[in-house]
């Protein structure tokens, strides 16, 4: 059902001051719903009629500044450009520290970004002025300058999630980076710092970044895949996974899942005995096949290595 | 009806359950599966980063031994869905590419005129043979048999080849079980990733995130889990016994193939839906 003018607009935001509090807590306000109202206004309501102390932050309220981005029912989105639900519960953005209420800390975000050389970094200035680029020369890292820096991508990561334990940067800091990674006339070590301080093959393309991203970037396919590529083109034998891939797709036209883990991760494979023999009684893997099985022939094979030939220059 | 089939990589070795149990359905449902002339890996979503022509040649390929079927090409893996589907986004959208995959396939002897409908099992079962055919088909419903549908990622996003709605919207899986008989539930990892893209090299982000997903829907009551995707199926029962060490939980919850579900209800016994191939057992749940 549309909602209405007669209608209330009931809000939970998360409060939590770390300063005074030990927990965070829910406070429900009840808004009269006003017709396009955004979630910025409710917001807006709530300050200046309910409780002045809320915390929230906004600057420009058209989509541009991604000062607004909290999450909403569990989604990120900027407050400045999406309408009120019925419904809200409004928390902040996640993987940052809170400052209060709903306004996250952005220093650990941009000290990591700091650590990423986010500069266009040359060997050799260019001679003259000005230097001669075109539009097709930027096509790679044009998608990155959509990027209005509101963390929405960032908090909704489920990598993140893991906290210390993944090296992962996460997707608005790889959006960031690739302004320069992905330019042509930069001659930094890209391909070492996404490995170093993006852990770039940590991403597990479940597109929950794009999902989210108010500006609509292909974060995935324009931003980390490429991403990637530098990664393995700069240090092919530190991108175990896809390297190992390229081999086996090289000796036949199927991956075999148990030789792609044994390429990968070597004797290390075996370190949980009562799963691999668990997975040879339930006739997941077939070992002697895997170890032992023959270079595979026909149409399929043979098409493929002539892919590879063509497209793969490494070979 | 006829469909070309494309199994993928998983369905034939470590999920080979899967490939059996849709065959079986699908000469049930009097669909005809007709296999591709000479199918490769679509790639996963290692070829598809670090050689983007290498991988969308080895896609339009299959894409071009479909069209010379004249058939829809279905699938039963999440990943390769996508995989096809950005291929024929890319090669309709770039021509500087296509011409490139053009002269690839070209010097195979291959032509792919941008003509090919990619589908999944699960898209064939809700769209072309119907909620209705379906129902008449059942045998023994699952009655009560409380299951979990878990999405996957590659079927529900990229928004762009999905209607660029909320993932969490998706209802197949559910509407599919309930008309199996089954009570669906809702829980919070419905649509949610299980990690497998980087299982190989670190396992843990998998056992993690699998982990909260498997105890949300255990919390929520279900007896199963059904997946439409052999690499969350992978995720999800073979490392489940890491999930309830890392969680210090018991979860037990045996993980269908969608083909494996319907099977069931179309009364299929559990040998010949080779229930007593996954790691946790599954040959008990009616």
């Amino acid at each position: 059902m549309p909602i209405t003018s007669a209608d209330i607009v009931k809000v939970r935001i998360r409060r939590f001051d770390p300063s005074s509090d030990t927990e965070p807590r829910y406070e429900e306000f009840e808004v009269p719903y006003t017709p396009k109202m955004r979630v910025l206004d409710a917001l807006d309501h709530v300050h200046e009629k309910l409780a002045i102390d809320i915390g929230y932050r906004w600057f420009c309220g058209v989509q541009r500044c991604g000062g607004c981005a909290v999450r909403v029912n569990g989604r990120e989105l900027l407050a400045c450009w999406e309408p009120a639900e019925r419904d809200m519960v409004i928390e902040p953005l996640q993987h940052a520290p809170v400052v209060r209420d709903l306004v996250v800390d952005r220093g650990p975000f941009e000290d990591r970004l700091a650590r990423m050389q986010p500069w266009l970094a040359r060997r050799v200035p260019h001679p003259g002025f000005p230097e001669p680029i075109t539009h097709k020369d930027m096509a790679a890292a044009v998608p990155s300058f959509d990027c209005i820096g509101c963390l929405a991508c960032q908090s909704a990561c489920p990598v993140l999630d893991l906290g210390a334990a993944t090296t992962f940067a996460g997707p608005a800091l790889l959006v960031q980076f690739a302004q320069q990674a992905l330019d042509p006339r930069d001659t930094a070590d890209r391909g070492r710092i996404a490995f170093e301080e993006g852990g770039i093959f940590e991403c597990i393309s479940c597109y929950k970044c794009e999902e989210v991203c108010p500006v609509e970037i292909p974060i995935v396919e324009r931003i980390i895949e490429p991403l990637k590529a530098l990664a393995y083109r700069a240090q092919p034998d530190r991108a175990r996974h896809a390297n190992a891939f390229l081999r086996l797709l090289a000796a036949g036209p199927w991956i075999d899942p148990a030789m792609l883990v044994l390429k990968i991760q070597g004797l290390a494979a075996i370190r949980h005995p009562l799963r691999a023999l668990k997975l040879v009684l339930r006739g997941k893997i077939r070992p002697m096949r895997t170890l032992f099985g023959s270079r595979a022939t026909g149409a399929a094979a043979a098409d493929v290595r002539r892919l590879l030939d063509t497209f793969d220059r490494r070979r | 009806m006829k469909l070309a089939y494309y199994p993928g990589c998983s369905a034939q070795s470590t999920c080979r359950e899967l490939d059996a149990s849709t065959r079986r359905v699908a000469a049930k449902l009097g669909l005809e599966l007709v296999g591709l002339e000479s199918p490769t890996c679509t790639g996963s979503r290692q070829v598809r980063a670090i050689n983007r022509d290498l991988f969308l040649a080895l896609n339009a390929r299959l894409l071009a031994q479909a069209e010379s079927l004249g058939l829809p090409l279905m699938t039963v893996c999440n990943t390769c869905t996508l995989n096809l589907l950005d291929t024929e986004a890319a090669l309709r959208d770039e021509p500087e590419t296509r011409a490139r995959v053009d002269a690839a396939l070209d010097a195979l002897g291959l032509r792919y005129r941008g003509e090919a409908e990619v589908t999944h099992f699960l898209w064939v079962l809700m769209d072309k043979v119907g909620e209705e055919r379906l129902r008449r088909a059942i045998v023994r419903p699952l009655t009560g048999l409380r299951v979990a549908a878990f999405y996957g990622c590659h079927l529900v996003r990229p928004g762009k080849h999905y209607g660029n709605v909320d993932s969490r919207n998706a209802r197949s899986i559910e509407r599919l079980a309930a008309l199996l008989g089954c009570e669906p539930i809702d829980y919070t990892g419905r649509t949610e990733c299980c990690g497998f893209h980087t299982m190989a090299h670190n396992e843990r982000v998998a056992v993690k995130l699998s982990g909260m997903h498997l105890n949300a829907a255990k919390a929520a009551g279900a007896a199963a889990i059904v997946t439409p995707c052999p690499l969350c199926h992978t995720v999800l029962d073979t490392l489940q016994p890491a999930m309830e060490a890392a969680t210090r939980t018991h979860i037990g919850l045996p993980v269908l193939h969608l083909s494996q579900l319907l099977g069931l209800a179309l009364g299929m016994g559990e040998d010949e839906l080779q229930l007593d191939r996954h790691m946790v057992r599954a040959d008990r749940l009616l």
